[in-house]
């Protein structure tokens, strides 16, 4: 097997087999995670045999073959595709790896909420012994209770507890 | 006789073997396993169908693998 170099790519990391019309990628483990792989050979499936192989531990090989003949330029320019495609696949799994708990966490609470409103038995097992919350500035208060008309001893109250205010010579 | 070679932490035994029965109506496939690879041999009327048939092997064997799907 004869190969040579694609112009425009690094000899080892890219190299051209004209008589099996094949062009054949090395790529390094580190940087590209195996599913960036698959994925980016999935997608150039309709325009070109894939066979990937790990011809060393820290590395992975992509051959691509493709179904129609294609020149040195097509060639180069479905390469040049690929590695796109690898980087951009490499990036959404990393995106995948970060938002996974946030994801599993939405799911979570998207299926608890599906499942549909409380039952009455659920209503009457629920505790409702928990300490009222606080509410200083009284928004959870009704009307009639907020404004209604003062006692003698809530009115001195209220009276010894306010803020003196300036008086007009 | 023409071959491909499936490295083992790449492609599952179990998508090689649904590619090979996908295809063996084209031609007469013979797997083996030898080292890392899954090995398949392909052996047909002519050399370009052997060929052909091995490629589309490969594309089958990738689909499966990456499908999980047997």
């Amino acid at each position: 097997m004869s190969t040579t170099t694609l112009e425009g790519f690094p000899k080892d990391i890219v190299v051209a087999d004209p008589a099996a019309g094949s062009v054949t990628l090395t790529v390094d483990v580190a940087v590209y995670p195996l599913e960036a792989v698959y994925g980016a050979a999935y997608i150039f499936i309709d325009r070109c045999y894939v066979l990937l192989d790990r011809p060393q531990g820290g590395a992975y090989s992509v051959t691509l073959t493709p179904k129609a003949a294609a020149t040195t330029d097509a060639l180069r320019s479905m390469v040049g595709e690929f590695a796109n495609e690898l980087l951009s696949q490499a990036w959404r799994q990393k995106i995948i790896e970060e938002n996974r708990v946030i994801l599993e966490a939405v799911t979570t609470q998207a299926l608890s909420g599906a499942m549909g409103p409380p039952t009455l038995d659920d209503l009457a097992a629920f505790d409702f012994t928990e300490d009222s919350f606080d509410d200083p500035l009284g928004i959870a208060m009704s009307w009639e209770e907020k404004y209604r008309k003062k006692s003698p001893e809530e009115a001195a109250q209220e009276a010894a507890g306010a803020q003196p205010t300036e008086s007009k010579p | 006789m023409t071959e491909r070679r499936f490295h083992r932490s790449i492609y599952d035994v179990r998508a090689v073997q649904g590619a090979i029965k996908a295809l063996e109506r084209f031609a007469a496939l013979t797997l083996t396993e030898e080292g890392e690879h899954h090995v398949v041999r392909v052996a047909a009327k002519s050399p370009a169908r052997e060929r052909r048939v091995a490629d589309e092997l490969c594309n089958h064997a990738l689909g499966l693998a990456r499908r999980e799907v047997f």
